[in-house]
């Protein structure tokens, strides 16, 4: 029999076949009724042997590429049968998140270890993307009480452990110390925001730089060093999941963060990076992560000194947010991937091991036992960085576990201290769009 | 005689018919077997040349335009393996939200101000470049040579230009006794900071197609005019622009498609988006930035697609009428 193929025989023809390959596409998540996190109790390793080779996702936190590929030689010494291979999967943190979830989403090229931000395993979690780890802490007996407790306890939800710490930081007071003596200030941090707001003419009259203090970037984390002035004067994001940042303990914080900018003009607001523009000397002091020590101290030409954070008019101590980065295991991959990137998490979190990360980047050791004597003596100011964990507070749960939160108190942010937009209203409004994300994005997922 | 395959195989035009129609029997069933085996060799050799082509267009523009429609009928969060389908909600979602207002009105004054800055600022450096002078040539390859640049990096080097704190504007500013704006901070100067660079490395486009467009003039026309004592205004208002109209139309609807895409000066320049939040860069914030709403960042492409397709659409119907192609 003859086929006659005419045009309209070979556009039905089309069109069958990519209607065919639209319903074969449509992939994608599967549309079962959702509900809350139902990831498995425990998982069962035994008899599991780790993988010949797994793939580490790093962004290289504080510049640690080299540190991170020395580590890598050291384990592939101890364990010739495992092959890391060390991944730059992004510049930041967000950039390996963006490449993580789509990952995650095409269901193809996961790594078996990866690292995730103090914002974003939580969503991993609620994902459930990621392992609880507690099984194979417990196979491979890793010394959890070794590990500094605040560091660890960031990582716990629902009575497991979905992540161990490795780039954590916090955020540090930088001055310049030849400023502090040029205005005949004494040489520390101030205790007190208000104490710094006096001494802040002195600095702009004396030092020859544009500001005395500079706020960090609001493209940054404003989310983050912001709580800083919120808890200092009793306020902060939220409490628990009720959303605070409205209230007028938070109101007050945000607008002598304004004041420092429009009112009384001793402070600027960075564009990119606050550590960069106080090592280039545009500002007296500014506040940012211990993982940019080590960059301040090699490119600064003057005398660098760092403190704790200032506190505020209703708490001096307990004003500093945990932060940095940790180490989680996708469960996407095989149990001999995950084995075998727990068996290299192991390893990197071993003493000697952290405090060459934090020689390396300025982060915390994240083990007690870690011999820091060496790498004190070098550079000193890491002590007072360890020194202030004894006095962190972990982070509002609005800037660490609701998604997008921190683009919102960016913005929140940007207008108050660069548009001088009226606090109270801007907060307002941050509290609705924040009470949406949790309403939408976290709650319906959360066990009762 | 190749036949045409535009008419519809197995029926021929009409005045093919009229000629069979006082052809002997025999004669026009042999035409058309003979005439059926070619038109079929024909079409499979259309086929072999087109088909790679349908099916590359299929797999990667319209597939993902169904996939999309129908990802913008789910809530889901990117990474998640589960979705719940929530029909219009996300377009409810976003047509009723505050941010939707704001991502409109960014877009329309993004792509307004880029596709005219681009148009004017490309139509008079044409002009320029048009007259007999030296160093033209050197002139208009260095016009069009931001085009072929990488958008990420010039965003990084306009970055450092526009730096409040040590950036060359800045510096000249201070020198001036000014203090630089807050380019990056400030949502709507970053807006006017993107849109200049924008202009700046698209302009060569416009300045060269708008030349090529100038250069094809008819002469004669322009020497009449000038003999009767027109001059240059008179001449440029009353006949090179008419005749420019189907390269200006061109460059309408290239321009404005181009500016509703742009999406690496954004992000490289201002990551957050405050200010610029256009359409498409909302649609990557959503998904791709930090909330993770793959689901709703993808209602939000359908609206883009939406308002491209009806901008498209106009523009063939209502502006080409005033189009003067000869």
């Amino acid at each position: 029999m003859a086929i006659n193929l005419d045009r309209r025989l070979f556009l039905s023809l089309a069109g069958a076949g990519a209607g065919a390959a639209a319903l074969s596409a449509c992939g994608g998540p599967s549309t079962a009724v959702g509900g809350t996190v139902t990831q498995a109790a425990t998982i069962n390793f035994d008899g599991v042997k780790p993988a010949a080779s797994i793939d580490f996702w790093s962004n290289h936190p504080g510049k640690s590429q080299d540190v991170e590929k020395s580590m890598i030689e050291k384990f592939q010494a101890k364990y010739p049968e495992i092959k890391i291979n060390l991944i730059t999967a992004g510049a930041n943190y967000e950039e390996i998140a963006q490449k993580f979830q789509t990952a995650q989403a095409a269901k193809s090229g996961l790594p078996a270890l990866l690292v995730l931000s103090d914002v974003w395993w939580f969503r991993y979690y609620l994902n459930e993307s990621i392992i609880p780890l507690d099984s194979l802490i417990t196979k491979l007996d890793f010394k959890l009480d070794d590990f500094r407790t605040s560091l660890v306890d960031d990582y716990k939800y629902d009575t497991k452990q979905w992540a161990l710490p490795y780039g954590r930081s916090t955020p540090l007071f930088y001055y310049n110390k030849d400023h502090f003596a040029a205005a005949g200030l004494p040489d520390r941090a101030p205790a007190t925001w208000q104490e710094f707001a006096q001494w802040a003419p002195k600095l702009k009259a004396s030092s020859g730089a544009q500001y005395a203090f500079m706020h960090p970037a609001l493209a940054g984390y404003a989310g983050w060093t912001l709580q800083n002035n919120l808890w200092g004067e009793g306020g902060g994001w939220s409490k628990g999941w009720d959303i605070t940042c409205d209230s007028a303990e938070s109101v007050a914080a945000l607008q002598a963060a304004q004041d420092s900018v429009y009112k009384d003009a001793w402070a600027g607001v960075s564009s990119k990076e606050s550590a960069d523009d106080f090592a280039a000397g545009l500002a007296s002091a500014t506040l940012s992560s211990t993982g940019s020590l080590i960059g301040i101290l090699t490119s600064a030409s003057f005398n660098v000194g760092v403190g704790f954070l200032p506190g505020g008019s209703k708490a001096t101590s307990g004003v500093c947010p945990t932060g940095g980065a940790g180490l989680g295991i996708p469960s996407g991959v095989s149990k001999e991937e995950q084995l075998a990137a727990a068996m290299f998490l192991q390893f990197v979190t071993e003493p000697e091991n952290t405090a060459a990360f934090s020689a390396a980047t300025g982060y915390m050791p994240t083990r007690k036992s870690a011999d820091m004597t060496a790498v004190l003596a070098k550079t000193p100011q890491i002590k007072t960085a360890m020194d202030q964990l004894a006095v962190t507070k972990v982070q509002d749960n609005a800037r660490a576990f609701l998604p997008g939160a921190d683009q919102e108190m960016a913005k929140a942010a940007a207008k108050i201290l660069t548009q001088q937009g009226d606090v109270k209203a801007t907060m307002a409004e941050l509290k609705t769009t924040l009470e949406g994300l949790y309403t939408k994005d976290v709650k319906p997922k959360l066990k009762a | 005689m190749t036949p045409q395959l535009t008419a519809k195989p197995g029926r021929a035009p009409a005045h093919t018919a009229t000629v069979r129609a006082k052809e002997p029997g025999g004669a026009t069933a042999r035409n058309r077997k003979r005439w059926s085996v070619r038109k079929r060799r024909d079409f499979f050799v259309f086929l072999a040349l087109a088909l790679p082509n349908l099916a590359l267009i299929a797999v990667f523009t319209y597939l993902p335009l169904i996939n999309n429609i129908y990802y913008s009928t789910l809530n889901w969060t990117l990474g998640s393996a589960s979705a719940t389908v929530v029909g219009l909600d996300n377009y409810v979602t976003f047509f009723t939200s505050p941010d939707a207002g704001k991502v409109l009105g960014t877009t329309a004054i993004f792509t307004i101000a880029t596709v005219g800055g681009s148009m004017v600022l490309g139509l008079l450096v044409a002009l320029a470049l048009n007259s007999k002078v030296h160093g033209t040539t050197f002139a208009r390859a260095a016009v069009f040579a931001p085009y072929v640049l990488s958008g990420v990096g010039v965003g990084l080097v306009w970055l450092f230009i526009f730096d409040p704190g040590y950036g060359v504007l800045s510096w000249l500013l201070r020198g001036l006794g000014q203090q630089s704006p807050q380019w990056i901070n400030d949502p709507q100067l970053s807006l006017l900071m993107v849109i200049i660079v924008y202009v700046w490395k698209n302009l060569g486009y416009c300045a060269v197609v708008f030349l090529a467009g100038l250069q094809s003039l008819p002469k004669d026309v322009m020497e009449a005019a000038a003999l009767d004592g027109a001059g240059n205004t008179r001449r440029f208002l009353s006949i090179s622009l008419p005749l420019l109209s189907p390269t200006t139309f061109f460059l309408l609807i290239t321009s404005m498609i181009s500016s509703l895409q742009a999406f690496d000066l954004i992000r490289i320049m201002t990551p957050l988006g405050n200010g610029t939040s256009t359409l498409i860069y909302e649609s990557y914030l959503q998904a791709f930035g930090a909330y993770n709403r793959a689901g709703y960042s993808a209602a939000i492409s359908v609206v883009l697609f939406v308002i491209l397709l009806i901008i498209t659409v106009l523009q063939l119907r209502f502006v080409e009428r005033k189009v003067h192609y000869s």
